[in-house]
């Protein structure tokens, strides 16, 4: 085939100046003149094909062009006005410090849970104390009695009217026997009286002891508690149930 | 300036609620970013104080009287968070952003111009008071702990030095802040007559879930350091009065009514005074101890403790040793105390109500809200004129 070096032009791409120079035509057949017709229309065609694809992409352009426009006048979309650049900025604060609050707020409500809880303890705590001092003092006074008690029956009464039987001893600071007992009577009296305080006081004492022990334990694990949270800072729960 | 005009489109803002305090300071965060740090992390309370600010600024915009000293006020007590003038424009910028941004299309040239109005003679008032201000006082005192005693697992008293004289009127109180709270400020009343050396006390009770009494009372030990705003507050002693005088103080609601006590007994013959000092329980009582002292040794004062949440003891008392142990209750609070002989049971107001009627008195009245209103309502029927009643209640203080 006889056909001109027509640039070669992959679909997509324009066709240049450049490449319009360098078209070289064949020459005529012998006693015929100018340009082969063919190649020229041939050429002329293409021309014109590229030129209308020129245009179209021209006015496909502008309206492009027209849109970017408006979108920018609007401000939405790839680049904003600064205003609206403003209120977005705004915006995005508001919405962190909403969440800052959220967080803060309940790390408030677990902390009022939380004391709130260990102040039902510290009161169960106590009253159970106060039940365990009561019980002890109970089983003191019951336990001095008996040997009280004990204590006149080992010494036999010399007369009939020494106090005898089960009675609950009057404690300390009791009254003494009624009026005009005998010295021997007075004497048991003392004695069982005296009997009476030492072992109060001793059970008392042995439970007190045991008691405290078991206080200054607790002691030791709250402040151990206290100190493993933040050193006096966040405030964690008083005691340990 | 149209008054009315501004009050109407203000409370079509504030119909808005949170959501206006909210963008003004984020607008004010966007445009200054170094404001930020002079606030808190939790903005909830900020953005409800700045609501109710600007809501009793609009009030009395047109009763320049009331306004003025509210203002002014306001400004004195912005000198402790560093606020100075420079800062005022960038707030009136975000303030007329965010009135704009609320109004709508109700926004027009005269509002605008009313809120310029507004706001430059809010800002003017407050700086020039704030200017007054720092010719006598300091923008805040720095002090430092010298003793903290803790009377009650929630309650303790503080001792502090501050670094200058701090000069106030017993019954007064200074807004507090700790270092691992900053930007937290909670008012607290000084617990003393002011003394030779300046230190006072403060009495605080930890409120669960608050961010600063808990440190206070938990976290708080010699050499910590803490700031102190101006001394503010108006229960104070009526000293042109010879009326005698009750004092009926709510738990830690006793620290400025302590003070009072002392100033009185500076006096050279100084009235009767009646201290009713109340507590849910007599664990409560946490300054007992040091009251009944007063007592015995000031003939002219008579302290009533009263316990509203205890049962009336039991009299026939077992062993006797059974009631010595009961009154000790909790933490010390029996540490040659009075164990049980005088003290009342019942709501503190009744007990009040119990021992008057009171004619001819003055009254002085700190505590939880509840129970300050209830003793200001049962003194007022036992005796006691309504104008010769000062209260604070605990909502005031946390301003």
């Amino acid at each position: 085939m006889n056909s001109p070096n027509l640039p070669v032009v992959p679909d997509g791409s324009r066709l240049t100046p450049g490449e319009l120079q360098s078209v070289v035509f064949a020459r005529a057949a012998l006693g015929r003149r100018g340009y082969d017709e063919d190649q020229v229309r041939e050429f002329l065609q293409y021309v014109e094909r590229e030129l209308v694809q020129i245009l179209n992409q021209k006015a496909a352009l502008g309206e492009e062009v027209n849109r970017l426009r408006a979108q920018a006048g609007r401000g939405a979309g790839g680049v904003m006005a600064p205003e609206d650049a403003h209120f977005q900025a705004v915006r995005i604060l508001s919405q962190a410090q909403q969440t800052a609050d959220l967080y803060v707020a309940d790390a408030e409500r677990y902390t009022r849970e939380l004391a709130h809880e260990a102040r039902l303890h510290r009161e169960a705590i106590l009253s159970d104390a106060k039940g365990r001092a009561e019980q002890m003092l109970e089983d003191a006074h019951r336990k001095a009695a008996e040997v009280a008690d004990a204590a006149v029956r080992a010494v036999p009464p010399p007369a009939a009217t020494a106090p005898s039987g089960p009675g609950v001893p009057s404690g300390p600071g009791g009254a003494p026997g009624a009026g005009g007992a005998s010295s021997d009577d007075r004497r048991h009296e003392l004695e069982r009286e005296i009997a009476y305080l030492r072992t109060y006081s001793e059970v008392y004492r042995t439970h007190l002891r045991s008691y405290l022990e078991a206080l200054l334990r607790n002691v030791d694990e709250w402040e151990s508690s206290e100190r493993a949270s933040v050193p006096g800072d966040t405030p964690g729960p008083p005691l340990r149930g | 300036m149209d008054a009315q005009r501004l009050k109407e489109n203000f409370a079509a803002v504030a119909e808005q609620g949170d959501a206006v305090a909210m963008f003004f300071y984020s607008d004010l965060f966007v445009r200054n970013p170094h404001l930020r740090d002079m606030f808190p992390i939790g903005m909830t309370g900020q953005r409800d104080k700045l609501l109710r600010a600007l809501g009793q600024i609009v009030s009395k915009v047109d009763d320049l009287p009331s306004l003025v000293p509210f203002l002014q006020q306001l400004g004195r007590d912005h000198r402790r968070f560093g606020i100075v003038a420079e800062h005022f424009p960038n707030v009136g910028a975000s303030l007329l952003a965010t009135l704009r941004h609320f109004s709508g299309a109700a926004w027009t040239e005269d509002v605008e111009s009313d809120w310029n109005a507004a706001y430059s003679l809010v800002a003017k008032v407050m700086l020039e008071a704030a200017d007054e201000n720092a010719l006598t006082s300091p923008a805040w005192w720095n002090g430092q702990v010298i003793a903290a005693e803790r009377r009650r697992f929630d309650i303790a008293v503080l001792r502090v030095q501050p670094d200058r004289p701090l000069p106030y009127t017993p019954g007064q109180s200074v807004a507090l802040e700790v270092p691992s709270r900053l930007r937290h400020w909670r008012y607290y009343s000084m617990a003393n007559a002011p003394r030779p050396d300046h230190t006072v006390d403060f009495h605080v009770r930890l409120v669960d879930g608050g961010p600063v009494s808990p440190v206070l009372v938990r976290g708080t030990k010699p050499g910590d350091r803490v700031r102190m705003g101006a001394p503010v507050g108006t229960l104070t002693l009526d000293e042109s009065s010879d009326r005698d005088v009750l004092l009926v103080a709510g738990s830690t609601g006793l620290a400025p009514l302590k003070a009072i006590l002392e100033q009185i007994a500076g006096r050279p013959v100084p009235p009767r005074v009646h201290l009713f000092f109340g507590a849910r329980d007599r664990d409560g009582l946490y300054d007992l101890e040091h009251l009944s002292k007063l007592a015995a040794e000031l003939p002219w004062l008579t302290v009533v403790p009263a316990v509203s949440d205890e049962p009336v003891p039991d009299e026939s008392g077992g062993h006797g040793f059974s009631a010595l142990l009961g009154s000790g209750g909790g933490h010390g609070t029996g540490r040659g105390g009075p164990a049980n002989e005088g003290i009342e049971h019942g709501d503190l107001p009744d007990v009040v109500a119990r021992r008057g009627p009171w004619p001819g008195h003055d009254a002085y009245v700190c505590g939880p809200a509840a129970m300050a209103e209830a003793a200001v309502e049962r003194l007022a029927a036992s005796g006691v004129a309504r104008d010769r009643i000062r209260l604070e209640s605990f909502a005031d203080a946390q301003r």
